[in-house]
């Protein structure tokens, strides 16, 4: 994986010294020994990951080229799931969303989170700071779930709290969960309410960890407010946006909680994301064969965008 | 970083200069976090609120955010339609077994990948965090095969054991690992320590503060786990709190809002605990992922 | 990081060895909750009955096994509460435990499932209804035939009918006088209705809409395909079942009866179906009704009983939660649904299905017949969280806390309207409804979009229907 690039190139040269021991004590036993005290290090990661993770990842192919209801045994179909899949508009549609929505989440997310911590950066009280620094990750230790439940009460569009908010300062109802262009926009703006605080946290650290004396010497220069921010703190922050970035998609591209929650994927098949589509093939409709062929090329769609990413990245981030 | 630090002197003699670029408009902006941080809390506050409010005020607009009076009536109510204290013990368990099970895995394979030399080092590690790429939604069904045949489906070990492989409690702890100098374990080399005693005695209680962060972690999502659950627990002794939240939004809606959010509370606490407690490692869990610290 | 605070590390190793010491310690202490092995009944042979977890609270559930047991201290009972947001998510949740080896021997079925367990998993109770058919004659003396019919499939009995709810008009009686209207007649039509929504729409304030629903299979747009004389797929009923109609019932009730409904052909884009949605359509657009939501979490109770809703269809089920949403028996009542070609009306039952693979089948018809009895469904019922499928447990005193007043509506629909009959619910039902739900929200979303979204609908049914099941 790619991934090891980020840490790796941040990390001060002593690393790249070679891991041997400085004293070789009889280096081939040692060898031995070190090499089965790493197997048993490893041990409970690698082997859990392998039976409820990579077990399962080839399970799901597996099943993919079965058709499967639980009920009766399992019969082999080939690539017909697949062909299914490609041919069924609601699975079609869902992966349109599903972009859709990380392209929408992700930005938004950082954009609020790059703001925030900017913002946060400026001179102010420390107390002020922990209690806004607190304030803005709070919504990410409670769960998505029942959030959703809250969030469906607020965005209701006939008693719901925000279309009276609106209301104050003149905006008729906006039908947030049952039009299909709003819903799509309120599935994002719950999702970001809550995954925002993580971007956030990351950006506040990045910011941190450029030295203050960076943004002196630019103000020297006579660079100040955006300009500064465009020409010096981004480049600086630009690993930070890589991991802030990766996970995001990562995480998008599984939403689930919250379109099941708030609108069931529609109205229509507006809202419905690919992982909802994998649920109801799967657990509502029993079609386990076709809920793996659409989980197969979920993941091989994660694969390739973070793939992509990285590709990108090599290009566009700066590594102080 | 070591360039920065020679800048230093130079820049030193014009501090004043740069306060005043910093302070523009200090007002607004904290005006605008404040919104913003209202924004955030807006939810939460409304949440508390309707809780305590009776049931004919919660459709109330304006919302009183100060209930006029106040009732624990929907309290009650959640203690009366589940069995909260069950499903508070089985969330306990899963949610602490998890975490401790989590620190375990993720430190010694975190030190692995950051100290210890074997083959296929660097495929092993990207396997690990290409994990983090499955979707749940994907392996369920195979994965409630597996237990199944391990006998452990609609039992809590069934959600604590596979979730003790950790992608990114490894990532993290790897990354912690790396951060510290290699000079520490190097001298006990030299004192004749072992691989394993070195890590036990220099470098795992060095670790604590990341050991910290992936237990807290792991708390935070496991004890607001629902899909696992929905699926893999059958038997309603066997439920976590989100699964019993469910059934207070009643048969076809028949809920009380008031009741159904006095429960969201409920099982908001213990994660507020943590999150007053364990806010700092929590953040620099979050933050050290992305930033090398 | 590096720099030594020795005492506080130390501190922090003893505190790691004293949390390792007590989660080894909680974990050998709670190991036998870890492992399920302290759920009573469980894996020792007991009878499993599985029910959906929202209907019945912990007492309830408590009640009816004690209950048993007095009866028959020989068979071990579990029930199995088990937690779902809607019927199809607690299907999902049954077959998940079959797929594990741990099927339970009875599941307490929705008209949602019933030809779909029926089909699938079920086993006929006919043989037992037979052999005991004397001591069953009192029930079904007591249970409306067309309940009855509504458990059949195919001409075989697969459940006997524990409650039901059609779907009448719950009004609230505040936002009337509000509106200063009058309580609508038995027999009020469709334009009656409108008319209604009209006026509380004046009388009412911003935050207030006449007419609310909830996009589901029960109760959403299915009761507007009844009264206008239609149905979401075509109907017709299987021959047979005249063994039990001629044995349990009186000849004036077994005119029509057949062995259960099929559900075929889908009819989207049938001329009734059509009108019934641009129906709804044109009080969407008149600010009458409000849209449908998808999802769960909707708290309809709360709206209405606060007066942000006038209006609303649902059954029996409804005049508990509004008596525990604070709401008083005088602020509110039903009526059946308008008329509209006709009055027919749509309901929903519920009773136990046995399962094949349950190797204690003579055991759970001892249950299926226990939970029959009056004194089982009344302990069971007693907060009018639905409608007993028992006529005599409909009574003044029943409702008198609670409300409504006009409560004889309840049973009285199946009563008056004689072809009042159960939501369409084939095999098929899972797909049936997503492709419902999905295209009635599309349908009524945007204006003019009615067409091509039942157009869509009709497509993508008849493949549902095709998919064998």
């Amino acid at each position: 994986m790619t991934n090891t690039q980020v840490p790796n190139s941040q990390v001060p040269p002593v690393r790249s010294r070679p891991a041997t021991p400085p004293v070789a004590v009889r280096p081939s036993v040692r060898d031995r020994g070190a090499r089965l005290v790493a197997a048993l290090f490893l041990a409970p990661t690698v082997v859990g990951i392998v039976v409820f993770t990579v077990v399962p990842i080839i399970g799901s192919v597996v099943l993919s080229l079965f058709q499967w209801n639980v009920i009766d045994p399992p019969h082999f179909v080939g690539g017909a799931n697949y062909r299914t899949t490609f041919t069924d508009s609601t699975v079609l549609v869902s992966f349109r969303n599903t972009l859709l929505f990380m392209v929408l989440a992700v930005a938004l997310q950082l954009l609020i989170a790059l703001s925030l911590a900017l913002a946060l950066n400026g001179r102010m009280p420390v107390w002020l700071r922990s209690v806004f620094r607190s304030a803005f990750f709070f919504p990410l230790v409670l769960s998505a779930a029942s959030i959703s439940v809250v969030m469906k009460y607020l965005f209701n569009q006939d008693f719901g709290v925000v279309n009276w908010l609106i209301g104050l300062v003149g905006i008729a109802p906006v039908p947030w969960l049952t039009s299909e262009h709003a819903a799509m926009a309120t599935v994002v703006l719950v999702y970001v309410w809550q995954q925002f605080g993580f971007s956030f946290l990351l950006f506040v650290g990045g910011l941190n960890n450029i030295p203050k004396e960076i943004h002196e010497a630019a103000a020297l220069d006579g660079a100040t407010g955006l300009r500064k921010h465009l020409g010096i703190t981004l480049p600086l922050l630009s690993p930070t946006l890589l991991v802030a970035t990766v996970v995001g998609i990562i995480n998008a591209l599984q939403v689930f909680e919250q379109p099941y929650v708030l609108t069931d994927g529609g109205p229509g098949d507006a809202t419905r994301t690919v992982v909802m589509v994998i649920y109801e093939r799967a657990f509502e409709q029993l079609d386990f064969g076709e809920a793996s062929a659409v989980g197969v090329l979920l993941f091989a769609l994660i694969m390739a965008v973070t793939a992509l990413q990285f590709r990108l990245s090599r290009r566009f981030v700066h590594y102080q | 970083m070591s360039a920065m630090s020679q800048a230093t002197p130079t820049l030193k003699a014009t501090p004043t200069l740069s306060r005043v670029r910093y302070s523009l408009a200090p007002w607004a902006r904290i005006a605008a976090l404040a919104v913003c941080a209202l924004l955030t809390l807006g939810p939460v506050i409304w949440t508390v609120a309707t809780s305590l409010r009776t049931p004919a005020q919660s459709f109330d607009l304006p919302p009183q955010i100060i209930p006029t009076h106040p009732t624990t009536a929907a309290y009650h109510g959640v203690f009366q339609q589940i069995d909260v204290w069950l499903l508070a013990l089985n969330s306990t368990l899963v949610t602490a077994l998890v975490a401790v099970g989590q620190m375990i895995t993720a430190g010694l394979a975190g030190y692995a990948f950051a100290r210890l030399e074997f083959r296929f080092k660097k495929p092993l590690f990207g396997l690990v965090l290409a994990t983090m790429m499955v979707p749940l939604q994907v392996t369920i069904v195979p994965v409630f095969l597996v237990l199944k045949t391990m006998g452990l489906t609609d039992t809590l070990l069934g959600l604590i054991i596979p979730a003790f492989p950790t992608a990114f409690g490894t990532f993290l702890m790897r990354q912690y690992f790396l951060g510290m100098p290699k000079d520490l374990g190097e001298a006990a080399m030299l004192d004749g320590a072992g691989t394993w005693r070195i890590f036990r005695s220099v470098y795992a209680p060095l670790a604590t503060p990341g050991l910290a962060i992936v237990g807290v972690l792991a708390f935070n999502y496991h004890w607001n786990e629902f899909f696992r659950p929905l699926i893999l627990e059958t038997s309603s002794q066997n439920y976590t709190l989100p699964l019993g939240l469910v059934s207070l939004q009643g048969n076809l809606g028949t809920g009380s809002i008031s009741v159904v959010l006095a429960g969201v509370v409920l099982s908001m606490l213990p994660a507020v605990a943590v999150f007053a407690v364990g806010q700092r490692p929590l953040r620099e869990g979050i933050t050290s992922a992305g930033v090398n610290r | 990081m590096t720099d030594s605070h020795l005492p506080r590390r130390t501190l922090l190793r003893y505190g790691a060895y004293g949390a390792g010491a007590a989660a080894l310690a909680g974990t050998a202490a709670s190991w036998d909750r870890l492992t399920g092995a302290d759920i009573p009944g469980r894996d020792d042979g007991s009878l499993v009955v599985a029910t959906l977890g929202s209907a019945f609270d912990p007492a309830t559930v408590e009640a009816l096994t004690k209950g048993f047991h007095r009866l028959h201290p020989d068979i071990p009972l579990r029930v199995n509460a088990v937690q779902a947001v809607d019927w199809s998510d607690f299907f999902a949740k049954i077959l998940t435990q079959i797929a594990a080896g741990t099927a339970p021997d009875l599941v307490y079925v929705a008209t949602e499932g019933v030809q779909l367990f029926a089909q699938r998993l079920g086993v006929s109770l006919d043989r037992w209804v037979r052999r005991d058919a004397a001591e069953l004659r009192e029930y079904f003396a007591d249970v409306h035939p067309s309940l009855v019919e509504s458990m059949m499939y195919e001409g075989n009995l697969y459940q006997l009918p524990m409650e039901f709810n059609a779907a009448d008009m719950y009004l609230n009686k505040q936002v009337l006088k509000r509106a200063g209207a009058d309580f609508p007649a038995a027999d009020w039509s469709r334009d009656d209705f409108t008319a209604l929504l009209r006026e509380l729409k004046r009388g009412g304030g911003s935050h207030f809409t006449p007419y609310f629903w909830t996009n589901r299979l029960w109760g959403g747009v299915v009761p507007w395909l009844f009264a206008n004389g239609t149905n979401l797929l075509k109907e017709s009923k299987a021959p047979g079942g005249s063994w039990l109609w001629d044995t349990f019932y009186p000849a004036a009730d077994r005119q029509g009866r057949g062995g259960g409904f099929r559900w075929t052909t889908p009819q989207a884009t049938t001329d009734r179906v059509e009108e019934a949605y641009d129906y709804i359509a044109s009080l969407v657009q008149e600010d009458l009704c409000t849209r449908p939501e998808g999802g769960n979490g909707n708290n309809l109770v709360g709206v209405f009983s606060t007066g942000h809703v006038g209006v609303t269809p649902a059954g029996g089920f409804w005049a508990g939660g509004l008596q525990q949403a604070g709401m008083r028996a005088a602020d509110y009542d039903v009526q059946y649904f308008p008329r509209w070609r006709t009055q027919r009306h749509q309901f929903g039952a519920a009773g136990y299905a046995l399962l094949r693979t349950s190797k204690k089948q003579e055991a759970a018809w001892e249950f299926i017949k226990y939970a029959a009895r009056k004194d089982t469904m009344t302990r069971l019922f007693r907060t009018n969280q639905t409608t007993p499928a028992r006529r005599s447990m409909l009574n003044a005193a029943r409702y008198a806390a609670s409300g409504p007043a006009h409560w004889q509506v309840f049973y009285d629909t199946l009563d008056r309207f004689p072809d009042t009959g159960p939501i369409p619910a084939p095999p098929q039902v899972a797909e049936v409804t997503d492709v419902l739900l999905k295209y009635t929200g599309t349908a009524l979303a945007s204006p003019r979009a009615v067409g091509p979204a039942l157009r869509r609908m009709q497509g993508d049914l008849e493949q549902a229907m095709e998919r064998e099941v």
